[in-house]
């Protein structure tokens, strides 16, 4: 699948969701599948709205005709299917083998935007939220659950299934699960694995040495290039994940810290030029999509002074103070 | 503390008490016009592309509501909802571009004023289901007409054809698809009525 799907892929797909929940009978709401393929992408429920509207659209063909059909329907059927059987065999096999394989295992792409941040509950009942600027594939296949962390950081709470392991791949490192809940995420100096329900399993694949597990309330760094495990408080984990309720925590770390994770998720980028102001300490509980509160909260507290404009927020030491 | 799953996932599956009611008046009030307002969003300026982007999410909208009760016309509604969307779509653009005022400009003249044709609903929407149906390829349009214009379940139409169930879905699928497109391409009004005074049903004219 491509990274990120135009109007008319997404016209299609919902084409074939709304054609199947129609034929079948199923109601869309209790379709745990299409509510997954739904949750993938926000654009998805207004392309099926229109899909199934198409539907509406051609049944009032009948509601406006009314009666007196029957009689048609008989010679509207005749001729055709004999041309139906005639040419169309071999092509009606091929789709029919193409939509079988279709539905079982195709995998799905999720993508959050810079700032976005998204729940998406899976088709097996585990539930994803995706932090900004992520890329995931999600394959739910007879014997594995297979997700591919391709960028970003993903929360995941897993449904409880032991004959299909949860594995989590993020370049060469593998989180094994199977019922829990942790996050990953890749970053430039590694994999960041945090849990915070039950054991995960953690190795690197294509190197030997005891497979790490990892419990509630623990976090580690894989395949690290600086530091190889770090410890972490189950306080610092839940403060960590903040952003899973678009949140971030901050509780004594370094405002240089605090301004890189609110440009993890703005466009608008706060800037701190001078050290020492960098290194100032800070408490506070703002929302990822407020960088300006941030800022203001700095000049107050700090003394800080704030200079912005459309693309940047910097903050240096007001002179004055 | 971790949030429960029920609480997480209470926030993105809503059920929605309206689906069968909303999905009906989309495809009754908004659909219709969806021609009219690409042609119109073309008119304007708008890449072909921006134009796909712009109507999908006024579905999205739409698939938001929870209630389109307050909505009095389905067109006027379309054109007013594709409009804000592209002049959101201008102002957060990175690159304000130089023409991005005309852009604007061009906007604000919103062509949702049904002509006197258009009104006449009826037996001219029952001519553009017929020409959709009529438009598909062989296969797909058989099972359109025994499925859609005559009713039969999808396990009624592969019984009738000899056919497995999954056949007739395969082609619905692919029908449907086609049908999207057809509707996003050809609005109500290119279908003048041809036989007028005739409420005849629709099938083909060779099988009459």
């Amino acid at each position: 699948m491509t990274a990120f799907q135009s109007a008319k892929e997404i016209d299609d797909e919902a084409a074939d969701w709304a054609a199947r929940i129609d034929g079948r009978g199923l109601e869309a709401e209790r379709d745990p599948r299409l509510q997954a393929w739904l949750a993938g992408d926000p654009r998805r429920a207004g392309a099926f709205l229109r899909a199934q509207a198409a539907i509406s659209f051609l049944d009032r063909g009948r509601a406006l005709a009314g009666a007196d059909e029957t009689a048609a329907l008989d010679a509207a059927e005749r001729p055709s299917r004999r041309a139906l059987f005639a040419g169309a065999g071999g092509a009606c096999a091929a789709a029919l083998v193409g939509g079988a394989t279709f539905w079982a295992t195709r995998s799905q792409r999720l993508d959050t935007r810079l700032g976005e941040i998204r729940r998406v509950p899976l088709a097996d009942g585990s539930l994803v939220a995706i932090n900004t600027r992520t890329a995931l594939d999600v394959a739910l296949k007879a014997r594995t659950r297979q997700i591919t962390l391709r960028r970003g950081e993903a929360w995941f709470q897993v449904a409880k299934d032991a004959e299909r392991p949860f594995v989590v791949s993020a370049g060469r490192v593998r989180v094994r699960a199977v019922g829990t809940a942790f996050s990953v995420r890749r970053g430039d100096d590694g994999v960041d694995v945090m849990v915070t329900e039950g054991v995960v399993e953690t190795w690197i694949e294509g190197q030997d040495g005891p497979r790490r597990r990892v419990a509630a309330g623990n976090g580690v760094v894989l395949a690290s290039t600086a530091t190889p495990v770090m410890a972490k408080s189950p306080a610092e984990i839940e403060r960590s994940l903040a952003w899973r309720n678009g949140e971030i925590a901050l509780d004594g770390e370094s405002l240089g810290d605090a301004a890189s994770q609110f440009n993890r998720y703005n466009s608008r980028q706060i800037v701190i030029d001078d050290p020492r102001l960098a290194q100032e300490r800070f408490v506070g509980l703002f929302r990822t999509n407020e960088p300006e509160s941030f800022a203001a909260a700095v000049a107050a507290t700090i003394g800080a002074k704030i200079e912005e404009d459309e693309h940047v927020i910097r903050l240096s030491r007001d002179r004055l103070s | 503390m971790v949030p429960s799953p029920q609480r997480l996932v209470g926030i993105e599956v809503q059920v929605k008490q309206s689906r069968a009611e909303i999905v009906a008046f989309v495809g009754s009030q908004i659909l219709p016009h969806e021609a009219d307002v690409r042609a119109w969003l073309r008119r304007t300026g708008s890449l072909a592309a921006d134009v796909d982007d712009i109507v999908q999410e006024t579905y999205c909208r739409l698939a938001a509501l929870e209630t389109v009760s307050h909505i009095a016309s389905g067109r006027a509604y379309f054109f007013r909802t594709a409009r804000n969307i592209a002049i959101e779509r201008i102002r957060r653009a990175r690159i304000v571009r130089i023409d991005c005022v005309t852009e604007i400009d061009a906007l604000n003249v919103v062509d949702d004023e049904p002509s006197p044709e258009r009104v006449v609903a009826g037996r001219r929407e029952l001519r553009r289901v017929q020409a959709l149906i009529e438009g598909l390829p062989e296969r797909c349009r058989q099972i359109f007409t025994l499925r859609r214009i005559h009713g039969l379940s999808q396990r009624e139409v592969a019984t009738r054809l000899g056919v497995t169930e999954n056949v007739v879905e395969a082609q619905a699928m692919r029908g449907l698809r086609l049908i999207l497109r057809a509707l996003s391409e050809t609005s109500a009004q290119d279908h003048p009525s041809a036989d007028k005074g005739h409420d005849r049903v629709p099938v083909r004219k060779r099988d009459r």
